[in-house]
């Protein structure tokens, strides 16, 4: 059978990220030796450059990830392995790792369960991810909103026979030209490049595709200037 | 406390095979300086080779290597008497479940990917398995 082009472009794409994973494990290597004073002391403003190139490493190495990703989810290799998990404890979890860059962006973060919740069926690291985009995104865009206090709302639910997490912002919201792009992969619109600079544009492109692997749902709602509620249902386990 | 130092401080022999000339120095220096006795290999075949010839206390192994796989080499050692013993870390970039599971189901003691590993974290690792290794 003759490959499309996105196939090759997506076997191109795993072959040059999984070729950037060695020299960036090694740049990342050398740096935390140097950090650590292995090699000798060093003084603060040296440490302050060397874990900016070494947080900058982590970046390149998260979007060489992404790419990897984004190449497997186009070539339909998205692999998941599922087991039982529990969900509120992977939330739980993401919420603490992000919480000293919600603390860095004035952010606060909460957290509530409105029933019980089932194990459910499911490749807990890659909800995770999708849990921790869901979550980063909403501090990420509730920056520069102006006044008052970003809030991040997060809920966790059991409705029928489908678990729904929800992640809502009091941020900047998405504008209607957006709506329709914004699952896209590389899509990112304008005031996302402002707030978020680092950003891929892959994030959500990789959630849903997660999702609806998992035989999930994925949606938003959102309104300019208001913020935005980003969903994903799951089946609850038999 | 002098007298027995010398059967009790024996350095311990780590064997690493990696193909990457950067990472095996990398890797090298920092056991060096923690006190390990260390071996390098950067093929999988002379890898396999000072795994008999040296016998190690612990291997470090990478899995894409030229002319052997890290899996050949770790399901080898595991099938020799000789060796199958020797405590195998497997460190390398392949991340997915599917390989993780080879990896430890082949008998590696842990599966590690270089690219979410502190490279500061390795010599805590091989002292807490060569300490289980004693047990």
């Amino acid at each position: 059978m003759k490959k499309s082009k996105s196939h090759k472009l997506g076997e191109v794409i795993s072959i040059v990220s999984h070729q950037f994973k060695t020299p960036l494990s090694a740049i990342k290597g050398y740096l935390e030796v140097l950090i650590a004073g292995d090699l000798g002391k060093i003084n603060k403003d040296q440490k302050d450059y060397l874990q900016d190139t070494l947080e900058n490493t982590n970046r390149m190495i998260s979007l060489v990830k992404d790419l990897l990703d984004v190449s497997r989810v186009e070539q339909g290799r998205l692999e998941l392995k599922k087991t039982s998990s529990d969900l509120e404890k992977i939330i739980k979890r993401v919420i603490k790792e992000i919480s000293p860059f919600a603390r860095a962006n004035n952010c606060s973060i909460s957290f509530k369960v409105l029933n019980e919740i089932p194990r459910l069926n499911i490749d807990s690291l890659k909800i995770e991810q999708v849990v921790c985009n869901f979550i980063s995104n909403a501090v990420s865009y509730s920056k520069g909103k102006g006044k008052g206090k970003a809030m991040v709302r997060v809920e966790l639910q059991k409705k029928g026979k489908d678990v729904i997490f929800c992640c809502q912002d009091n941020g900047i919201g998405i504008a209607d030209e957006d709506r329709g792009k914004i699952f896209n992969k590389f899509y990112r619109s304008e005031k996302a490049m402002v707030l978020a600079p680092g950003g891929s544009g892959f994030g959500l492109f990789i959630s849903k595709a997660i999702i609806e692997k998992s035989q999930g749902k994925i949606w938003f709602k959102s309104k300019k200037g208001k913020g935005s509620t980003f969903c994903f249902s799951l089946r609850a386990k038999k | 406390m002098f007298f027995f130092a010398s059967k009790e401080m024996k350095k311990k022999k780590i064997l690493i095979i990696e193909d990457d000339t950067f990472l095996l120095k990398l890797y090298s220096d920092k056991l060096k300086r923690e006190g390990f006795d260390v071996l390098k290999s950067l093929t999988g075949e002379e890898g396999l080779n000072k795994v008999l010839s040296e016998k190690p206390d612990l291997v470090i192994l990478d899995i894409i290597l030229s002319r052997r796989s890290g899996f050949e080499i770790l399901s080898e050692m595991k099938l020799n008497p000789k060796m199958k013993k020797i405590p195998v870390i497997i460190l390398t970039n392949l991340g997915q479940k599917s390989d993780i599971k080879r990896g430890l189901d082949l008998g590696a003691v842990a599966y590690l990917v270089k690219t979410d590993f502190s490279v500061n974290q390795l010599p805590k690792l091989i002292k807490e398995h060569l300490a289980k290794k004693k047990k």
